[in-house]
């Protein structure tokens, strides 16, 4: 049988009028007021792990909250099926893998008994990423009107993956994308909207005094000399070794110390490769921290980005970036690299320093470590820049205006 | 039994007849002189100029004909042949009803025309109108059962005496409502204080009356908080009145929100030859996404980034001379977003003819036009008058300003903002409204753009309507 999550959120709506206003707060109520009546029914994957159910874990108590009828199921699998699943989610990122025909047999075969079995009500279908995509087959009796939102990049995909999905993608009333660049032309409506953070989680919210120190004092680091420090998991297309030829570069003359913090992957196996290569490549200079953080570990994390004096971003691929988004919030210069939604959100000078290549880096961390006020403006737009665009209340925001979306053509609509 | 009263009507039938003859005769005499009373008095009233003669003639038009009526079998009573204890009985509960009836209309004229009169004269408060007019009622009232208990003979002393302790007691109890009162009859008297004066007590307590009520005042302050101050205060202290009262509109103004959603149109450009070929082709709320979203996404930054084709041609395609004269563009001198089109269309191809070369966008930095789809919303938020939208236009949303200010006059096609719109149709403030229209707002934050509205509004209500 479906699964039907009933979740609570701690917090409160209200929590967010100091971080966002009150009138941003009163919007949402305004827009949910009109959906009354409409029920909202998410369905994806699981209810645990992955950036989706993080997502969904925050927005349903709080669309729940503002009054519409929103709820959360997700589909049965077993291991061969997300097995299949998670070639498919490579495959559309770009990467090459070798997908049978047995494996899409495998995918349609769990895929329709999902159609069969699930007990599925609602008027907005939203189905997350491409695990549930098929359940659109059921659009004939569920439902008023069913979307598609897919939270990967899309751009570059093998092929025959995305026309294989693509035969149930058109079928749905829109798709939404998270960046311009992550989408491909399709026939029906597709909607913008990017991720967000929650100010409120432990990853974002303010914390005391006592345990960024106790953090600082347990991986030893100097509150003295600045910190540049860089948030990622060991992957090669976090450039982490070009982070740390630019952080040597500044170190000559600038004092510094730099901190790479993050985890490995268990579905990769390259990553303790690329750990292993980060800490002999760090070996011998005593103001290189590599920290291998384990996860659910967002208090340490939060403590990481709020003490470093400038937080990098140097990947040569990336997602959406929500690391950088992190650190905008929490006031902090950025220097990214200009690929994927980093873009997006550090718009060069104004909200950041982008960056090419190490070199590019380098000057940027120098020019920022040389000129702190400078610093603290970018730092200072940074976080006004993700308030605006960046936090969860947007997201709610956008969700409920895609919702009305559904049931009006104009690009102009009064409520 | 009934034959004893038939003997004694047979025997006293003269002596009933002539007070049932006087009885009847009265109550016919009462009409005819009712008659002719009342077409006289109508005659005379109506060389008078006196509004409530009609309430006057309609109000004791019935009881005049009770009194005639009582009149008359008091008469009787007298002339009839019961024992004297008998009359006097009978007179005194005639007196009583006629006492009763009196008062009862007395009671009626006065709250009808005293209330007319208070409220023409406006000498106080509505709230102490009203209490002025109940004091009055109960006190002919308790006059009435004064003279009605003296006329039964029953002491009258341990009810003066009782009445003066209660009323002892009600004043002792509510001694300070009493000051508050009287002291609002005294601030009334002087006219000098009205709803909608801003003024400033000598504690530093400041802001625009928004109530007077019998006892208190209420005064709103400019951070919206309601202060009660009660009128004796207001009497003491040194009140310094700043403003007079506003205008207040024809219409209220009710903001309303605007929020966006982005929608891909999945169209891109790699080069200026694409994006003008695009340009060409997409609708309105693409182009008019892509110049005003920097507005919006980054209202914090002083000054504004310009149009994202400026800055896309800058920083993708590197071509800084086109990315400067596309970021020249003023938006705010074209009021449809046709010409706007138009022009960025003829500054690219203007430049594109000079090239002998063109660049192309990297993998990754094309150009994706997005059209913008809004909802506009209303908010609770309704205003009356201009300290009320100053106090309001401080707690919208930036959303909020943003839909009165930008789309309004560009996407909804009305040519200038909804602000302008309303001080000049709805207050006839004209050089106001002409002052915030010529407003570049898109020279502004719009936290900044926000600020200078209000001190626009605030020095114009301090011209206008400063005491002094």
């Amino acid at each position: 049988m479906d699964k039907e999550a009933t979740i609570r959120s701690k917090a409160r709506l209200h929590d967010y009028i100091p971080l966002v206003g009150r009138g941003t707060i009163e919007s949402l109520y305004n827009l949910a007021e009109r959906l009354s009546g409409k029920t909202i029914v998410n369905i994806n994957s699981t209810f645990s792990g992955g950036g989706v159910a993080e997502i969904l874990m925050r927005m349903v108590p709080l669309l729940n909250q503002l009054g519409v009828d929103t709820r959360w199921m997700v589909i049965k699998g077993n291991e061969s099926f997300f097995t299949v699943t998670k070639k498919f989610h490579n495959a559309l990122h770009g990467k090459k893998e070798e997908i049978t025909p047995q494996d899409y047999a495998l995918f349609l075969d769990v895929s329709n008994k999902n159609i069969e079995e699930m007990q599925i009500t609602g008027d907005i279908l939203f189905i997350h990423d491409p695990q549930p995509v098929t359940l659109i087959k059921k659009k004939g009796e569920v439902g008023e009107k069913w979307v598609w939102r897919c939270h990967i990049d899309v751009s570059n995909p093998d092929l025959e993956v995305w026309n294989f999905l693509y035969q149930y993608v058109v079928d749905y009333d829109a798709t939404v994308f998270s960046a311009p660049n992550f989408a491909r032309k399709l026939p029906n409506r597709q909607f913008l909207i990017h991720p967000s953070i929650d100010p409120l989680s432990d990853k974002n919210r303010e914390l005391p005094k006592e345990t960024i120190e106790s953090v600082l004092n347990k991986y030893n680091l100097d509150m003295e000399k600045p910190i540049i420090l860089q948030v990622s998991r060991f992957d090669y297309l976090k450039d982490p070794i070009g982070v740390i030829d630019a952080f040597e570069m500044v170190r000559k003359n600038i004092p510094c110390q730099l901190v790479l913090a993050g985890g490995t992957a268990t579905d990769d196996p390259e990553s303790d490769k690329v750990l292993e290569e980060v800490k002999e490549r760090a070996s011998g200079n005593s103001d290189i921290h590599v920290l291998l953080i384990p996860p659910e570990s967002d208090i340490e994390i939060n403590a990481l980005q709020r003490v470093a004096t400038i937080v990098m971003q140097k990947s040569i691929k990336e997602g959406f970036g929500l690391t950088v988004t992190e650190a905008l919030w929490k006031a902090k210069p950025v220097v990214a690299s200009a690929v994927g939604g980093i873009q997006l959100q550090v718009k060069n000078k104004f909200t950041g320093l982008l960056c090419h290549s190490i070199d590019g880096a380098a000057y940027a961390l120098r020019l920022l470590l040389s000129n702190p006020e400078y610093a603290q403006w970018l730092g200072k737009n940074g976080q006004e820049h993700v308030r605006q665009n960046f936090l969860i209340t947007r997201h709610l925001k956008d969700y409920l205006l895609l919702f009305h979306s559904l049931y009006h053509h104009q690009d102009v609509v009064y409520l | 039994m009934p034959q004893k009263v038939m003997e004694w009507l047979l025997n006293n039938w003269l002596g009933l007849s002539v007070p049932i003859i006087v009885f009847i005769a009265s109550i016919v005499v009462s009409i005819w002189l009712r008659k002719r009373l009342f077409n006289y008095l109508e005659r005379v009233l109506s060389q008078i100029r006196w509004e409530e003669k009609k309430t006057f003639l309609d109000k004791t038009k019935t009881p005049f004909l009770q009194w005639c009526i009582i009149l008359g079998a008091y008469i009787s009573i007298q002339l009839s042949p019961l024992p004297l204890s008998l009359k006097i009985f009978f007179g005194k509960i005639l007196s009583s009803f006629f006492i009763l009836s009196l008062t009862w209309i007395i009671i009626i004229l006065l709250e009808k025309i005293l209330h007319i009169y208070l409220k023409k004269m406006d000498l106080f408060p509505s709230n102490t109108t009203t209490i002025i007019i109940n004091g009055l009622k109960v006190a002919f009232l308790v006059v009435a059962i004064l003279i009605m208990l003296d006329l039964w003979g029953m002491p009258i002393t341990p009810f003066i005496f009782i009445l003066f302790i209660i009323i002892f007691f009600a004043v002792f109890t509510a001694r300070d409502e009493i000051i508050n009162i009287f002291s609002g009859f005294e601030l009334a008297r002087n006219s000098l204080i009205k709803t909608g004066n801003y003024l400033k007590l000598e504690s530093g307590e400041e802001g625009y009356i928004i109530e007077i009520t019998k006892t208190n005042m209420h005064i709103k302050t400019l951070d919206g908080k309601i202060l009660l101050i009660p009128n004796s205060r207001m009497l003491r202290s040194v009140v310094t009145i700043i403003s007079k009262p506003l205008k207040q509109a024809t219409q209220p103004f009710r903001f309303y929100t605007r929020l966006h959603l982005k929608e891909l149109t999945g169209l891109k450009a790699t080069n200026i030859y694409e994006l003008v070929d695009i340009l060409k082709k997409v609708d309105d709320a693409v182009i008019y996404y892509h110049t005003h979203n920097f507005i919006e996404e980054f209202q914090y930054l002083t000054p504004q980034p310009a149009n994202d084709f400026a800055l896309w041609v800058s920083d993708a395609l590197g071509d800084q001379v086109l990315g400067e004269k596309l970021s020249n563009i003023d938006t705010f001198e074209f009021s449809t977003i046709g010409a706007l089109r138009e022009r960025i269309i003829d500054v690219i191809q203007d430049e594109v003819a000079k090239r002998k070369d063109i660049n192309n966008a990297p993998y990754g930095r094309e150009f994706h036009f997005i059209r913008s789809i809004s909802a506009i919303v209303p908010t609770s938020y309704v205003t009356h008058d201009l300290r009320e939208f100053i106090e309001m236009l401080k707690l919208v949303s930036l959303d909020t300003l943003y839909f009165h200010i930008f789309e309004s006059r560009l996407r909804l096609h009305k040519g200038v903002n909804d602000f302008s719109i309303w001080i000049n149709d709805c207050l006839g403030e004209k050089a106001l409204a002409d002052e915030i229209a010529v407003l570049d707002p898109y020279t502004y934050t719009l936290e900044g753009l926000r600020s200078m509205i209000i001190s626009i509004i605030e020095k114009h209500l301090e011209r206008e309507y400063a005491v002094g």
